[in-house]
C-alpha cells in the first residue's frame, strides 16, 4: 500500500501545442548536426577569401569601394549561391535517392514539416555562414581603418539571396531526386548569376534593378561617407529572394503526400504569399528613379534618409586657395591640394577664378555610371565645386596617383574654360590644352589622360584617333592653337585669357582667334 | 550437419561464372554503368552540347572585354566535368571494394569512356558559331575541368565531385579579368599556349589516376 503511494505520479500529458513545437526543435536539431551543408563551408570560405575579399583589399580604404565589388557587383553572392545550391540540391533529394519516400509519407509526422526542418537546417548553415564570412571580413576592413559606414541593408540583401538558393536548390533536389540534381541546381545557379550581371549591365533602369547582381545604382560614390545608404532597392530585392523562398517551400508541401488537407492548404497560402512578395517587389522595382543619393523607390522611401550628413571640413591650401574636404576623404586631402596648385597658378587673378575649392556630394548616373560628374566653378566669390568620390582616386579601379593628380588638373580647367558637360568648343579645347601644358600635363600625355576610364564621356570623344592601340597623337587644329598659345610668353598669355575669357566661356570665340 | 570439409560444389549447383569472359566483362561493365547513372550523364552531356550550340548560334554575351566574353562557353565547358565526377558515386560502398577486383578498371574505363563523350557532345556544339579558342581550348578546358572534379570526388565523395569545377570556374572568373599569365589559369591562355595544355592534362592525369586507384570517398554525411 505504502509504495503504491509512494510511487511517482505519471507526468500529466503536455499541451499538444508545446509538444509539437518541442518534437520540430529536436527534428531541427538533428537535421543540424547531420547536414551536410558545413563540408561544402571550407571551400566557399576560400573561394569568399579569393573571389570576395581579395580583389577589395586593394581598393582606396573607403567602405563603399571596399564593398562595390563584393556586395555592390554581389561576388558574395556569386560564391555562396551556386554551392549552397547543389549542396541543397543533395539534401532535398535524400529521402527520393535512398527509396524512402513511401517510408517517411507513412511515419507519424507529415512529410511537409520534416522537409521543412531538413531545408531549415541546411539554410540555418548557408546564411549563418555568409553573416559569419561577411562580419569577418568586415572586421579585417575596420582594423584596416576603412572609412564611412558599411553597407548593412545589402549585406541582408545578400543574407537573403543565400536562404533563396537554399530553398530553391532544394526544391530541385525533392522534385527531381537524383545524383545530377546537385550539379545541375549549382551550374543553374551559376548560370542565373551570370545572366543576372549581364543583363543588369545593359539594363539601368525598370524592373531589372530587382536582380541580385545588378549593380547599376546600388552603390552611389558617397553612400556611408557624405550621406546615407538608401534602403530602398535592398528592400525591394529582399522582398524578391524571400518571396522566392517562401514560394519554393511552399511549393514542397503541395503534393498529396506531404500531408493533410490543413497542412497543404497552408503551404498554398504560402506559396501564393512568396509570389505576391516577389510579383510587388518587381513591380516596386519599375518605379524605381535615381535620385542624387541612389536609387529611390516612392513607395519604401524614407525622406529622412535624403539628409546629407553634416561635417566640419579639414582644409589646407593649395597655391593660395583654401581646398576643404569632408573629414572622410582626409588621406585625400594632401594629393588634391598638390594636383591642384599648379593649374590653380596658371589662372590665378584671371576673371571667374575660383578663391575656394570645396567637395561636393558625388552621384552616380545611369548612363555614365559614376563618371559624367565635371567640376564646376560657380557663385560669388566663385569657387570650385569638386565631386571627389567620382574622380579618379588613386588605387581605385587601377588609377595612379599621378593619374589621379592629371584627372583633376584636366576637369579643373575644363571647368575654367567653361565647357560645362560637352567636350567644349574647339577654342575652348585649345585653351584646356595650353592650361594643362602650363600646369605639368604634356600636349603628348594629354590624348592619354583624356581616355582614362573614370572621366565623363567628353574627354574620350574629344581625343581624335582613338583606336584599340590606344589614343592618336596631340595633332589637328586644336592642339596647333594651343601650342601657340603655349608659347607666348605667361604674362601675354595671362593678359590675352584675361581680355578673351567671356567670349571663350560663352563659346563664341573661334579657333582662328586665338593668339 | 556441417560443411566441414566440403571441397566441391554440390552436385547440380550452377557452375561458377568467371567475369573474365568478355560476355561477363561486357555485362559487369553495363551492371557498373547502370549503378553510376551513366545512361542519364550521357543525356546530359548531350544537353551540354546542344546548350553550347543555342549559346554560340544565338551568341549569348555578357556585358563586358574579351574575359566576359569567354564565359559561358566555360561554363558549358565545366558542366560536363561536373557530370561525370558525379557519376563516380558508388550506392554499394564496403561490398563493392570488398568484391569488386575489376572495379578500378570499370572506373577508369566508364570515366575515359564519357570525357570521351562529352568532347563529342561539346565539339558538335561548338559548330553553332565561333568558339573563343576553337575545339583545342575546348578539349583542353574539358580535360582540366575533369580532372578538377575526379580529385574532388576522390577528396570530398562522389556525390559532391562537382563542387571543384564549379569553384575553379569562379576563381577563373576573378583571374580572368586580370589577364593571367599563369598556365594554371589553362582556360585565360590562348589555344596555343602549350604551358597551360601540360597543367590541364597533368590534373586530368592525376584526377584519373585517384579515381581508378583510390576511387570517390566515401562521405560520412549524405
Amino acid at each position: 500500500m505504502t509504495a503504491a503511494t509512494q510511487a511517482p505520479a505519471r507526468p500529466a500529458p503536455r499541451p499538444a501545442r508545446r509538444s509539437a513545437a518541442l518534437a520540430a526543435w529536436r527534428l531541427l536539431r538533428i537535421e543540424l548536426r547531420r547536414s551536410p551543408m558545413p563540408l561544402i563551408l571550407p571551400l566557399i570560405a576560400a573561394l569568399f577569401w579569393f573571389d570576395s575579399y581579395r580583389p577589395s583589399a586593394s581598393t582606396p580604404p573607403m567602405w563603399v569601394y571596399r564593398t562595390f565589388w563584393n556586395m555592390g557587383q554581389g561576388h558574395a553572392i556569386i560564391d555562396f549561391g551556386p554551392l549552397v545550391a547543389g549542396t541543397a540540391a543533395w539534401i532535398g533529394s535524400r529521402d527520393g535517392r535512398r527509396g524512402t519516400a513511401d517510408l517517411v509519407t507513412a511515419a507519424p509526422r507529415p512529410r511537409w514539416p520534416a522537409q521543412l526542418a531538413s531545408w531549415a537546417a541546411a539554410a540555418a548553415w548557408a546564411v549563418g555562414a555568409y553573416l559569419v564570412f561577411v562580419c569577418v571580413m568586415f572586421a579585417v576592413y575596420a582594423g584596416q581603418g576603412v572609412i564611412g559606414t558599411p553597407p548593412w541593408w545589402w549585406v541582408a540583401a545578400g543574407a537573403a539571396a543565400v536562404l533563396a538558393f537554399s530553398a530553391a536548390g532544394f526544391a530541385v533536389g525533392a522534385y527531381w531526386p537524383s545524383r545530377f540534381a546537385s550539379p545541375l541546381a549549382a551550374f543553374g545557379a551559376f548560370l542565373a548569376m551570370v545572366m543576372s550581371s549581364q543583363i543588369g549591365f545593359s539594363h539601368a533602369s525598370g524592373w531589372a534593378l530587382i536582380l541580385p547582381t545588378n549593380s547599376n545604382g546600388n552603390f552611389q560614390p558617397d553612400s556611408g561617407m557624405l550621406y546615407p545608404w538608401l534602403p530602398d532597392l535592398p528592400i525591394a530585392r529582399i522582398m524578391l529572394l524571400a518571396g522566392i523562398a517562401l514560394a519554393v517551400t511552399g511549393l514542397l508541401g503541395l503534393p498529396a503526400a506531404s500531408g493533410g488537407a490543413g497542412l497543404r492548404r497552408m503551404a498554398a497560402v504560402l506559396t501564393i504569399a512568396g509570389l505576391a512578395a516577389a510579383g510587388t517587389a518587381v513591380g516596386l522595382a519599375e518605379t524605381a528613379r535615381l535620385g542624387p543619393h541612389g536609387m529611390v523607390i516612392p513607395a519604401l522611401h524614407d525622406a529622412a534618409s535624403d539628409r546629407p550628413y553634416s561635417y566640419a571640413p579639414v582644409c589646407s591650401h593649395s597655391a593660395g586657395i583654401p581646398v576643404c574636404l569632408s573629414p572622410d576623404y582626409r588621406s585625400e586631402l594632401a594629393g588634391v591640394s598638390a594636383a591642384l596648385a599648379p593649374v590653380v597658378s596658371e589662372v590665378a587673378g584671371l576673371p571667374g577664378a575660383p578663391v575656394r575649392a570645396a567637395q561636393a556630394a558625388a552621384t552616380y548616373t545611369s548612363g555614365e555610371g559614376q563618371a559624367g560628374q565635371p567640376m564646376t566653378i560657380a557663385g560669388q566669390p566663385p569657387a570650385l565645386r569638386m565631386p571627389l568620390g567620382a574622380l579618379g582616386l588613386p588605387g581605385a579601379f587601377g588609377w595612379t596617383t599621378s593619374q589621379a593628380a592629371d584627372q583633376v588638373r584636366l576637369l579643373f580647367a575644363h571647368a575654367f574654360v567653361g565647357a560645362g558637360n560637352g567636350a567644349g568648343t574647339p577654342a575652348q579645347q585649345a585653351v584646356q590644352a595650353a592650361l594643362l601644358q602650363g600646369a605639368g600635363v604634356p600636349f603628348s600625355l594629354q590624348p592619354e589622360v583624356l581616355s582614362l576610364t573614370g572621366l565623363p564621356g567628353w574627354a574620350r570623344a574629344s581625343v581624335r584617333g582613338q583606336s584599340a592601340r590606344g589614343p592618336g597623337p596631340a595633332a589637328g587644329p586644336v592642339y596647333a592653337a594651343a601650342r601657340r598659345l603655349a608659347a607666348l610668353p605667361a604674362d601675354a598669355r595671362h593678359a590675352w585669357l584675361a581680355g578673351h575669357l567671356a567670349a571663350l566661356r560663352s563659346g563664341r570665340l573661334s579657333l582662328g582667334r586665338l593668339p | 550437419m556441417t560443411a566441414t570439409g566440403l571441397q566441391s560444389p554440390p552436385a547440380g549447383a550452377a557452375p561458377a561464372r568467371h567475369p573474365a569472359r568478355p560476355a561477363g566483362l561486357a555485362r559487369l561493365a553495363w551492371l557498373h554503368a547502370v549503378s553510376r547513372r551513366v545512361p542519364v550523364a550521357l543525356g546530359l552531356l548531350a544537353a551540354f552540347g546542344v546548350l553550347l550550340w543555342a549559346a554560340l548560334y544565338w551568341r549569348w554575351n555578357i556585358a563586358g572585354g574579351q574575359a566576359a566574353r569567354m564565359f559561358i562557353p566555360l561554363t558549358v565547358e565545366a558542366g560536363p566535368a561536373a557530370v561525370i565526377s558525379v557519376t563516380s558515386y558508388g550506392p554499394f560502398r564496403e561490398p563493392e571494394r570488398a568484391a569488386g577486383r575489376w572495379l578500378p578498371w570499370l572506373r577508369l574505363t566508364m570515366t575515359v569512356l564519357l570525357i570521351a563523350a562529352a568532347a563529342g557532345a561539346l565539339a558538335a556544339g561548338a559548330a553553332g558559331g565561333r568558339l573563343a579558342g576553337g575545339s583545342l581550348a575546348l578539349l583542353r578546358n574539358l580535360a582540366g575541368f575533369t580532372g578538377i572534379g575526379l580529385l574532388t570526388a576522390t577528396a570530398l565523395g562522389g556525390a559532391f565531385g562537382w563542387a571543384g569545377p564549379m569553384a575553379y570556374l569562379l576563381v577563373t572568373e576573378v583571374a580572368l579579368q586580370g589577364h593571367p599569365t599563369t598556365p594554371w589559369v589553362w582556360a585565360g591562355r590562348p589555344a596555343a599556349d602549350r604551358g597551360a595544355a601540360i597543367c590541364a592534362c597533368l590534373v586530368l592525369a592525376a584526377g584519373l589516376a585517384a579515381i581508378t586507384l583510390r576511387g570517390p570517398r566515401e562521405a560520412l554525411r549524405e
